[in-house]
């Protein structure tokens, strides 16, 4: 389909024919394994996973509980996927996917979800409520009926290698300019930013967003792996840990943009691959990436806060605590921590880092998702809803005191930034690395081996 | 034959049916398939299950059933006199005595189930938040439900209406597997890849905490 045809088709259920319907429901099926087959047979419809949704907390309306989310999901697969469904729909509350339940398919799982994986954690039986989600969200991008904003934010990545659309040459230059302020930051002309460089024992990848709009978190991160004598490097190709196929549901997409880096990771044969600080990218690329492109990739996929606690742990850096005075919180984004199991390390490296470290309740795999999650940052056709949304994560951060917020993840950050300016917190947001290399004591005894 | 026989006989194919039946449900979702799972776990699959049945299942590990601790434990009791009535049910139709003991359980348990139940009900009808997850099927496994429990309660205290509770029994093992009472199997199904999902990713049981 042409390029003006996926606009004009964007978001218009109405303009969806039985043909895409079939073919939605293909889609559907398709994302329906025995694990979610058994969700959607064992949901009781109790309710009590309202309360574990920002969404339900932030505005107390009822459309938004997960529980809904997850009859409307059930109500197709029980009329199209359950031989017996038409039959005992009365019952059951089975209805067709039409244009209506198309319309609540849209306004719903991609309107008021981030996939966070709350209701998941929370819920009585332990349904996987966002995988269900994800592949209702599948079945829409069958439909070319993903919002406009996130479609065209994977069309990016696919098209241009990143889903900012930077030129290689722009990369290139900023690294080179990175590479300049790390030589005068750490007096040594001799300091580089290696691209391309091979058999190294990592490629670090990061978020088009700092490479766009936040060069001094990767300069934080240079000097951090400057001042641990590591051997890595940057692609000149790759350079994107994104993968918003994660949340628009398009497989094809997401293996796609995922294979990139598996390719770049064979062609420079590093040893590890390591993310940026990005929540769903750490998830995208550590966990899903394997199932996406089918095959088990021969190195390790680590995030770069255990690359860093490992740094301390091995004495390869040190840490001066005074050096970040202000009481500072930790965000725990939900791809990162309740989805992707990184979960300690944060902490321990804050502990070393800043001098007055304070834990936002709840927190761990029980804390809430900030609400740029889930493609909801794109999609500006939802933006209202999520600054409402975003609420919870502001009264959690107001009650900690802190004045700066550390959150390992740019998703997170772009969202906090908002929510800092919505909620008057007066706070300030860093990722770890920028707090870590505000710590950092360079020119200190670190001459423990490194691995 | 003996109409007490006859619905004996009618509670064994009944609860054979409901067997089968969600034997087949199972089949159907395994049938879906099983994706092979190409990530390296970082955490115990096993651990995880372990903990998803076990301490997982407590009311402060899940943040929904510490704050609504009345339904809660109200769900408990309701369950608690579900199994109950079925232990009744299984000495009823194979003609053995319950203990004394176990009749003064009946006795309360089965009651108190039944008002659990049946707040339950009140709460889906009459809350909004409730009626807007619900379909029909949710009110009527709860009244079918809680028409087996008010007949076990009437023939824990008189014989007279043994037969009425066979009766609850038989309509119970038909409808189980047609609507949500089927999760009597699927909870299980559900709270074994729960524990595998979050287990494999190392997200629980819950990781070393650094002091």
């Amino acid at each position: 389909m042409a390029d003006k045809d996926k606009q004009q088709h964007a978001a218009q259920p109405e303009r969806v024919t039985e043909a895409g319907i079939t073919s939605a429901l293909d889609v559907f099926r398709s994302k329906i394994d025995h694990r979610l087959a058994a969700s959607l047979n064992s949901c009781v419809h109790c309710g009590l996973c309202a309360e574990s949704c920002h969404y339900y907390l932030a505005t107390g309306n009822p459309d938004m509980q997960p529980a809904l989310k997850v009859k409307l999901l059930q109500a197709v697969y029980r009329w199209h996927l359950v031989a017996t469904g038409k039959l005992l729909s009365p019952l059951t509350g089975a209805e067709r996917l039409d244009q209506a339940m198309v319309q609540r398919w849209i306004d719903t799982l991609f309107g008021s979800c981030t996939m966070c994986g709350r209701c998941t954690l929370n819920c009585t039986v332990g349904l996987d409520i966002s995988r269900l989600v994800r592949a209702g969200r599948s079945a829409l991008v069958s439909l070319n009926l993903v919002p406009s904003e996130l479609q065209s934010t994977v069309d990016t990545a696919v098209d241009k290698g990143n889903n900012m659309g930077i030129a290689k040459q722009e990369w290139l230059e900023t690294a080179q300019w990175i590479e300049e302020e790390l030589q005068q930051e750490v007096g040594d002309p001799e300091a580089r930013i290696p691209i391309d460089q091979e058999d190294v024992r990592f490629l670090y990848t990061v978020n088009p967003r700092e490479i766009k709009f936040f060069p001094l978190s990767l300069l934080a991160t240079a000097k951090i792996l400057y001042a641990s004598d590591e051997r890595w490097t940057f692609s000149s190709d790759c350079y994107d840990v994104t993968n918003y196929g994660l949340f628009s549901g398009d497989d094809g997409a997401a293996a796609l943009i995922a294979g990139r880096l598996h390719e770049t990771m064979g062609r420079l044969r590093a040893g590890m691959l390591v993310l940026g600080e990005c929540g769903h990218g750490y998830n995208a690329n550590r966990w899903e990436a394997p199932e996406w492109m089918a095959t088990t990739p021969e190195y390790e996929t680590r995030s770069i806060v255990r690359v860093i606690a490992d740094f301390l742990r091995q004495g390869r850096i040190k840490l001066d605590p005074a050096r970040n005075a202000k009481r500072v919180t930790l965000h725990d984004p939900c791809n990162l921590v309740r989805l992707g199991g990184v979960i300690e390390d944060q902490r321990f490296i804050l502990k070393h880092a800043v001098a007055d470290f304070v834990e936002m309740y709840p927190n761990r795999e029980q804390n809430f998702c900030c609400g740029g999650g889930g493609g909801q940052l794109s999609m500006t056709t939802f933006a209202k809803r999520r600054l409402e949304a975003g609420k919870i994560k502001a009264e959690q951060i107001a009650r900690t005191g802190a004045k700066v917020v550390v959150a390992p993840c740019h998703n997170c950050i772009d969202q906090l930034s908002e929510l800092n300016k919505e909620y008057k917190l007066g706070v300030e947001v860093k990722t770890l690395s920028e707090v870590v290399a505000d710590a950092l004591v360079l020119g200190a005894d670190t001459s423990k081996q490194r691995p | 034959m003996l109409p007490s026989t006859l619905l004996r006989a009618a509670v064994i194919a009944a609860f054979a049916y409901a067997l089968v039946a969600l034997a087949v449900l199972t089949a159907r979702a395994l049938s879906f398939g099983k994706r092979p799972v190409y990530a390296r776990p970082e955490g115990s699959a096993r651990q995880g299950v372990l903990h998803a049945f076990f301490r997982g299942m407590l009311p402060w590990e899940k943040e929904s059933v510490a704050g609504h601790l009345p339904t809660f434990i109200a769900g408990l009791l309701y369950h608690a006199g579900v199994f109950l009535s079925l232990l009744f049910l299984f000495l009823l139709v194979f003609r053995m005595r319950s203990g004394i003991v176990l009749n003064q359980v009946l006795g309360v348990a089965i009651p108190v189930g039944l008002v659990s139940g049946l707040g339950l009900l009140i709460k889906r009808v009459t809350s909004r938040k409730m009626r807007l997850i619900s379909v029909p099927d949710d009110a009527i496994a709860n009244v079918i439900v809680d028409l087996f429990l008010g007949a076990a309660y009437a023939a824990a205290i008189s014989p007279a209406f043994d037969n009425a509770f066979l009766v609850t029994a038989v309509v119970l093992f038909l409808y189980m597997p047609l609507g949500k009472i089927r999760h009597c199997v699927f909870f299980f199904y559900t709270r074994l890849v729960f524990g595998v999902f979050f287990g494999s990713r190392g997200v629980f049981p819950h990781p070393r905490r650094e002091s």
